[in-house]
């Protein structure tokens, strides 16, 4: 079982969740798919083998290139430009298609590696451990995230900690998923944030459940927005500072007091994986 | 000598846009015909490098001077390696921002 931990917004949960619920699940694999932010691994171990990730990038080899701009109208990232007469490849803002070398009609592009990232890795207990990391400046690590998947198999249980947002990275991360757990805070702009990934994971046809994090008043406003789309609430995180002190201190708080709020939580996503 | 300068609205007495890569129109004046021109930003609603696509455009009006309130990261880093001058505008409408510059007025960024 390979489940997603979403949410529309950064904050609200996404990583208490995934890191207590793989604590949970004996044997499970977490996959901290969060690239541009990853600390979900720092709750397991301070340290990690590196494995260095490394995507394509053109290369235009100037003395075939004619100048024909085929490649420069195909990318859509606008990743090459005109400069001065010549093809100008600006890596930060490739998102390694392929697709100029394909379009070129005098075969003037090969491709480079471009270091763009790192996957940290560790085992803890019973617990595989890996953490994409995105290297500063570059624009996406939907590579990573693609890296971090092959880390675990169908038959294995995983966790993934995904990005915020609804976002192509986020579509990589829950590609495999068969289950999304959407975390979210009960405010407007939770809830708004909320029906965004909700959009996403609806195309996508995953089973999904939320938890509402950061439990204290309002609840009623996801739980209106949850009946209404008929997906299960599987449970509710409070809003305590002792808690949230816990956590900050990268303590595992499902190993303690707060266990029974995990377990219910597992307990229920295991019965909607099933139905 | 080819001044361009990103203006919310069209013309000389617009105002400068805030924004470079996603103005709605460049003003291209050409200090040797006295004469401006008005071209459309085809780029403003691209997902992404509507800046680096504003450097081509840059390049292709053979542009000597740009004036602009601020410009991004990328944008600037090929900008830096061409001969084109960066001048930061100031509050006053397009017309006058040209003047400031001939006048030797205006701040030189980069």
């Amino acid at each position: 079982m390979q489940i997603a931990v979403l949410s529309g917004k950064g904050g609200a949960g996404k990583t208490l969740l995934a890191v207590n619920l793989a604590n949970l699940i004996e044997g499970s694999t977490f996959l901290d798919c969060d690239v541009e932010e990853p600390n979900g691994i720092y709750y397991f171990s301070e340290y990690f083998i590196k494995e260095k990730v490394y995507s394509k990038i053109p290369v235009v080899d100037e003395k075939k290139c004619v100048n024909c701009n085929m490649c420069i109208d195909f990318c859509r990232y606008n990743a090459l430009i005109d400069f001065i007469g010549k093809v100008k490849v600006l890596p930060s803002l490739c998102h390694s298609c392929g697709g100029c070398q394909l379009v070129c009609p005098h075969e003037a592009i090969k491709e480079k590696d471009e270091l763009i990232g790192w996957i940290n890795q560790t085992i803890i207990n019973d617990h595989q451990i890996f953490g994409g990391e995105l290297k500063i400046g570059k624009e996406t690590g939907v590579s990573i995230i693609e890296k971090i998947l092959q880390k675990t198999s169908d038959e294995e249980d995983s966790v993934i900690d995904c990005p915020p947002g609804n976002g192509c990275s986020v579509m990589e991360s829950i590609s495999g998923a068969d289950f999304c757990l959407l975390v979210s805070e009960p405010t407007i702009f939770g809830l708004e944030n909320l029906k965004m990934v909700y959009d996403l994971i609806k195309i996508y046809n995953k089973k999904s459940g939320i938890v509402i994090n950061k439990a204290i008043k309002n609840n009623e406003l996801i739980e209106a927005y949850a009946l209404e789309n008929n997906i299960p609430i599987l449970g509710y995180i409070p809003f305590e500072k002792e808690l949230a002190l816990l956590n900050s201190k990268l303590n595992i708080v499902s190993e303690g007091k707060y266990r029974p709020y995990f377990d219910h939580i597992l307990e229920k996503i295991r019965k909607e994986v099933l139905k | 000598m080819i001044i361009v300068i990103p203006t919310k609205e069209q013309g000389e007495k617009s105002f400068v846009s805030e924004q470079l890569g996603r103005a709605n129109y460049f003003y291209v004046y050409n200090t040797d015909k006295l004469s401006g021109e008005v071209i459309d930003n085809s780029y403003k609603n691209e997902r992404h490098g509507a800046g680096v696509k504003t450097v081509e455009f840059l390049l292709k009006q053979n542009t000597d001077i740009l004036i602009t309130p601020r410009i991004g990261e990328k944008s600037l880093e090929i900008l830096l390696e061409t001969k084109i001058k960066i001048y930061k505008s100031n509050a006053k409408i397009v017309k006058e921002n040209i003047n400031d510059f001939l006048n030797d007025e205006l701040e030189e960024l980069y």
